[in-house]
Parts: structure tokens; sequence; C-alpha cells
């Protein structure tokens, strides 16, 4: 499984570098520092409850059920809301519609290179609903999102990605939040689709 | 003593010396009971209504299952757990003082509104239990931390807006 998620994240990135390069007017380039798969009660705590986030969450429907949910610690969102408007980095101190709507769009962005290319590795239909914004601390956002899925799934499957943007250094997290029997399925098929290529 | 921190899925029993605090609670309800007299307090940190996942009480016949699984991160297992432990230390129910924090909805147009259906259920199993509720501070969209002193029973709820 790790294999062909690495594959997706490292695709993920060069096409996330890419559409943020054209949308900043910068060379922005996004490394992925750090991406594990765990059981969602599992998720390591990632930052303090109690640490100022922005996160952005977007919910997947279609052939895959989940979820997508950015984070950028207060900081992170404060200056890449710089970047995004084109201020000066250390301008903003407090996020006005304009940089929530900025930010969105970089959820939209992330997300959508994310599950497009998850979707043709997959062969899989995947429908993007519209991102949700929160301005909030990390415990509570990111326990909403799992407590939602839970009542779904109780075996739910997190790919958590740590990454940073450059040249200025901002660090965020990417977590996608899968069903456990849906992504093993799905990748099954895939590997018995690649050996029949090979052979 | 320090504080005790209940994270996501647990409760606690303990006695006058300690706080027992929750941090960044959303759509997550926090319980408290407490005892004046003993000075003798209990949290839970609970994240769903009940295992029937719909946000809704259990019926009668999923009761059995849950009591059996102890899985406090529901509400009505979380309840019920605290009471069990917290009358082990000699209170009587009819000196309990309950109250619940929690059951925001951190996004707009989110799918369901487990917060609500969080706090719905805690309200109806308090009152199915017969413990007084004497406070809340419930809904809304913004994440709280909480601190429940052991030695004079105050709750504080703090937000970072």
């Amino acid at each position: 499984m790790l294999d062909i998620l690495k594959e997706i994240n490292k695709k993920a990135a060069l096409n996330t570098s890419r559409a943020l390069s054209k949308l900043t007017g910068r060379r922005v380039n996004v490394e992925i520092s750090k991406a594990a798969v765990k059981k969602v009660e599992k998720l390591s705590p990632l930052i303090d409850p109690e640490e100022m986030v922005v996160g952005i969450y977007l919910p997947i429907t279609g052939g895959l059920k989940g979820a997508s949910l950015l984070i950028f610690p207060k900081e992170t969102a404060f200056t890449l809301s710089d970047l995004l408007m084109k201020r000066e980095p250390g301008t903003t101190r407090k996020l006005t519609e304009l940089d929530k709507s900025a930010l969105k769009e970089v959820g939209n962005i992330l997300s959508g290179n994310y599950f497009t290319i998850l979707s043709n590795t997959l062969q899989v239909k995947i429908i993007e609903n519209i991102p949700r914004f929160s301005f909030d601390m990390f415990g509570a956002i990111i326990t909403q999102i799992i407590s939602n899925f839970a009542q779904e799934a109780e075996k739910a499957i997190i790919i958590e990605i740590e990454f940073t943007f450059k040249p200025v250094k901002l660090k965020g997290y990417f977590l996608v939040l899968l069903r456990l029997e849906e992504i093993n399925a799905l990748l099954g098929s895939l590997k018995e689709l690649r050996s029949d290529r090979s052979s | 003593m320090p504080d005790k921190e209940v994270k996501i899925g647990e409760i606690a029993v303990t006695m006058a010396r300690d706080s027992l605090v929750a941090s960044g609670v959303g759509s997550c309800v926090v319980i408290t009971l407490y005892d004046r007299q003993l000075k003798i307090g209990a949290m839970a940190h609970a994240m769903l209504p009940s295992r029937d996942g719909a946000g809704r009480p259990a019926e009668e016949g999923q009761r059995d299952k849950q009591y059996k699984t102890q899985d406090v991160r529901y509400v009505e297992t979380a309840i019920d757990e605290m009471l069990k432990k917290i009358e082990a230390q000699g209170t009587k129910r009819k000196d309990l003082e309950a109250k619940i924090i929690g059951g925001a909805n951190m996004f707009s147009a989110f799918e369901s509104d487990i917060g609500k259906g969080n706090v719905l259920c805690a309200k109806k199993k308090l009152k199915k239990e017969a413990v007084k509720l004497v406070g809340e501070c419930v809904g809304g969209s913004q994440g709280r931390s909480v601190e429940f002193s052991l030695a004079s029973g105050i709750v504080t709820v703090k937000t970072k807006f």
C-alpha cells in the first residue's frame, strides 16, 4: 500500500507546486517531509490541541468516501495569506474574508490534485465537495472530523502528510481519511491490474 | 497535585486535590459530575452520542452490548461508567451535580451536527439517571478548553476568541 501512496504523494506535491507558483507569482516548492498511513484512532497529536490553526475540510463521495483536512498553524496561515494576496510577509494580523477564501483555494488546489491523482491511479470516480473553513483550536477541529468519520466507518485509515512550502519555509499538514475496507479493495484490484500488465 | 488531562474517549474520577482538564473541545462533549460534600468529581470527554452511530441514544436492544464494551468514547456509556465509579467512592446520586460543556460545530454547512447530538444525548441520559444538571456551556462554533477544580466544583471554560 505504501509504495502506491508514496507515488501519489510525489505527483500531488509536484502538481501543487506548479499550481501555487502560478497563483502566487513566485516559485513555490511543496515538499513532503513526512508521510504515514495510520489507523484513525492512532493519529498522533501533530500539534498542541490548544494551538490555533486554520483547518480546510473537503469531503469526497463517489467510488471512494472520505475527506481531506488541510491544517495550517496560525503563523503559517498568516504568511501564506500574505503570499497569496501579494503582501509583504508578516503583514497579516487577522484573517479577512478574502484571506479565508484564498486559503480555501489552496485547500481546493492541494486536495484537488491529490484526489485527481488518487482517482486516476485507482481508476475510481471521486467527487469533491466544496471546502469548509475553520480557524480555531487544533484539537477542536480535528476531533470533529474524526468523530464524523467514526460515525460511519469503524475502521478508517488516515494518511498523514507533513509538508513545507519554500522559499519561505512554511509548515502544514494534509490529512486524508479513507475507509479501510474501500481502500484495501481498490489497492487490491490495482495490484492485480499491474501484475496482469507486467506478465 | 498536577492537573489531570482527560483526553478524548477517557473518563476520570478523582478527589479534591486534583483539577481535571480537557483541551481543544469541539463537537465532543465534556460532562462533569461533582459531590460537594465529599469533594469527589468525575469528568468524561466523549466524542459520539451512542454506538448506533446516528447521533441518537441507543435503542434498548443495543444497550447491553455497550455496557460490555465499556467504550467511553460514547456519551451514554461514559455517563454510565462515571456513575458506577463515583458511586463506588460512596457518593449518592441525589448529591451529584452535572455540567455539560462543548458540542460545537466547527465548520459551517457540515454534513451532520454531531455536537448537537452529543449535547442532547447527554441531557437525556442525565435526566434518565436522575442526575441534576446545574450548568452548561454548549453549542456555537468555537472550540473550548475546560478546567474543573475539585476543591470548589467550579468549571472554567476558555475559548481563544
